[in-house]
């Protein structure tokens, strides 16, 4: 059952981006979408171990985190504001503040805030859900209002993760917050539900969420238009401004969201936790952007939607499974996956130049 | 006021070298600011600590040059092209594990070379592509940083790869001797001088380089007027590309390691101290003397930073502080300046009558 689906997503990744490129396509663009999906389908078939419900649930585990990530990146590209470069931070900051607010065995010495405001008791899941998201909303809410003041979303995010990482690790004094076991939050990391991890689950509700928030709210249509062109939302009564401070804020909170499962799961918090070797390209960060562009949504704004980014996340992670049950090292899969990427910028860059001709 | 006067008079040799200097300062303003802050950075830790004010330090601080000075410089050139290299990081690190890796079998200096031209040819390709496809550089060469990073982990091997030939990366580093006198000079700094030197004049005085500040002030103007897209892009690219594996080799050869997956923080504080030196985000304004004038700001304050013996997040706290208020101030100057033409023009239009749109 589960092994077919997968196949499925995994040759529509090739199929339905290009249903939704058709008209004005030389076919070696369409021999270019091509070869990816039938390698793929001849990888699933003779690889070892891939076709098993075992390696499907570990892949669709392996996907949800930068999964998450990309589907608040989603809003901010299609919206005309590139990427985040500070998701790694932030994740890494709200993975800490969870872990403070939830804790209930706090050591001395873990850094100036602590000290000060010491919630030893802890404050249960609820408000330490309220603390993080709203400190993640802040921090995205800042970053899009510089830049949707005029400043470039890629170099403010770069400055704004210098500064959140530096905040975390200050009032941290760069230490683990260790939160004590049982705590609330642990069904959140580490249950399943019908044998799958939460984590996955969560995914796949705020997938569904988001696409639904994208095609179906004025917020989500405005996103668009915004991102298509800005003079005409402008001319409409669509503030690039807030829009850009929405959407900062909403990847944002996609981010905290990531850094709060994977604290739950892991039953601590730390600056640091998203900045180790993790995800197919030794970056979370990166693999969301990358699971964005291979999905095919537009860079230039406009275009795109949550499905093509979660099949994109897919995409990467069945292609990094396989090379991993294939034996190659993180080099060939990372050399893979940016070649991906660099390809299908190129290609959906010669889309867009074709059509505009 | 009497610059105003100045300007209604024609350029000679009447004027007085104060009124020069003044006028220079005017139209400088933003390298004057720098060249402010770093003093004032350098006097403040100068008076905090007396061996802070050193020729040991000033050499420290020239030793900034081979590295982050590269760096800065190559982000220079591209954001004056009104684009933005993302993956210098990565081809400093790939350029560090082929130099490191070729440095024993072929020696130091054709490792360089192959390492250096790897990197260029890489750069040139990209500017290439860039340019036929019409795409934001920015995305682009995130991709590329990914994809380079693969390709450094395949050349290293997956591992941190390690000289075993020493003399070469030693001479680079040690500072030069001159009969009694030494120097504040290695001869890695001296090769990035004359990098930046070589740059700048090519920036200022070559048909190529000013063909890149056109692209990048006002590129639909720039390509309206004839000037060609691919070639300066592919210089650009080029470029930065070089300075970054120069930038790589000569880290790989003085530390006599490389990492694969090492250089990325480069990719914060070159950006910092370009946009401190003086470039915009949207092009076509910079040099080479600003980019070294935001290498020695920030290296005064990291060195800085490092008599204050703060931890090392400290440090790129106060980067990525400096990066936003540097964006926040130059958003701020667009807005203002926004704001005064539209007043100068309604005045002009309420006091003369004149460039009223007919309606």
């Amino acid at each position: 059952m589960s092994s077919t689906s997968t196949q499925q997503s995994a040759s529509s990744g090739g199929g339905l981006s290009l249903k939704s490129l058709t008209g004005g396509l030389s076919t070696w663009v369409i021999v270019l979408i091509a070869i990816p999906a039938i390698l793929l389908i001849y990888g699933a078939f003779t690889t070892e171990n891939f076709l098993t419900a075992q390696n499907i649930k570990t892949i669709l585990r392996s996907t949800a985190f930068v999964g998450i990530f990309a589907i608040g990146l989603t809003f901010v590209t299609i919206s005309g504001n590139f990427f985040l470069l500070s998701l790694e931070e932030t994740a890494g900051l709200a993975s800490l503040m969870f872990a403070f607010t939830l804790a209930s065995g706090l050591d001395e010495g873990t850094g100036w805030l602590t000290r000060m405001f010491g919630f030893s008791d802890g404050l249960g899941l609820i408000p330490a859900l309220v603390v993080t998201v709203g400190v993640a909303v802040l921090i995205g809410a800042v970053q899009g209002a510089i830049v949707g003041s005029g400043g470039n979303p890629i170099v403010v995010t770069l400055g704004a993760a210098g500064i959140i990482f530096g905040i975390a690790s200050w009032t941290s004094n760069n230490a683990v917050i260790f939160i004590e076991r049982p705590h609330p939050a642990e069904w959140l990391g580490t249950g399943l539900t019908a044998t799958v991890p939460n984590v996955t689950w969560a995914f796949v509700v705020l997938a569904i969420l988001g696409e639904i928030v994208l095609r179906y709210t004025s917020f989500g249509r405005s996103c668009y238009l915004v991102g298509a062109s800005k003079d005409t939302a402008h001319s409409t009564g669509y503030n690039s401004f807030w829009k850009a401070v929405q959407v900062f804020a909403l990847a944002s909170v996609a981010a905290a969201l990531v850094g709060i499962l994977f604290a739950a799961q892991i039953s601590q918090g730390q600056v640091s936790l998203f900045r180790a070797a993790m995800g197919s390209s030794g970056s979370l960060a990166i693999s969301a952007i990358a699971s964005v562009m291979v999905g095919g949504t537009s860079v230039f704004g406009g275009r795109g939607s949550i499905w093509q980014t979660v099949l994109g996340a897919l995409f990467i992670s069945v292609v990094d499974n396989m090379m991993v049950l294939r034996g190659f090292e993180s080099g060939p899969r990372i050399l893979f996956v940016g070649l991906t990427v660099v390809a299908s910028i190129s290609l959906y860059a010669l889309i867009r130049r074709n059509r505009t001709r | 006021m009497s610059t105003i006067t100045n300007k209604s008079k024609p350029v000679g040799a009447s004027e007085s070298p104060f009124a020069r200097v003044q006028e220079w300062i005017l139209i400088n303003s933003q390298i004057v600011f720098t060249i402010l802050v770093a003093a004032g950075i350098g006097m403040y830790f100068s008076l905090e600590f007396e061996n802070y004010a050193s020729w040991r330090n000033a050499f420290a601080i020239l030793e900034r040059f081979p590295e982050l000075g590269l760096i800065t410089l190559g982000f220079t050139v591209t954001i004056i092209a009104g684009e933005i290299d993302l993956s210098m990081g990565s081809i400093a690190a790939l350029v560090g594990v082929i130099v490191v890796r070729l440095n024993d079998p072929i020696g130091a200096v054709p490792a360089i070379v192959v390492g250096v031209g790897v990197a260029t040819a890489i750069g040139a390709l990209q500017g290439y592509l860039i340019a036929i496809l019409r795409i934001s550089a920015i995305v682009f060469t995130l991709g590329t940083l990914m994809l380079l990073r693969g390709v450094s982990l395949f050349v290293a091997n997956e591992q941190t790869v390690v000289l075993r030939e020493f003399a070469f990366g030693d001479w680079l580093k040690d500072r030069i001797v001159i009969g009694e006198a030494e120097l504040i000079l290695s001869p890695a700094s001296v090769i990035a001088l004359v990098v930046f030197v070589l740059i700048g004049l090519f920036l200022m005085y070559h048909k190529w380089g000013r063909e890149i500040y056109a692209i990048g002030g006002a590129r639909r103007e720039a390509l309206a007027a004839g000037v060609p897209l691919t070639r300066p892009m592919i210089i650009t690219f080029a470029i930065s590309a070089f300075c970054a594996g120069l930038a790589g080799a000569i880290i790989g050869l003085r530390a006599g390691s490389a990492q694969p997956l090492g250089l990325q923080g480069l990719i914060l504080t070159g950006p910092t101290a370009a946009f401190v030196g003086g470039v915009s985000i949207s092009g076509g304004k910079g040099s080479a003397f600003g980019a070294a004038l935001g290498t020695v700001t920030i290296a005064l304050l990291q060195i800085g930073l490092i008599f204050l013996a703060t931890p090392a997040y400290i440090g790129r706290l106060a980067i990525g502080t400096l990066l936003t208020v540097v964006i926040i101030v130059e958003i701020g100057a667009r807005w203002l300046d926004r704001f005064q033409t539209r007043r100068t023009l309604l005045r002009r239009w309420t006091l003369e009558g004149e460039g009223r749109p007919q309606t």
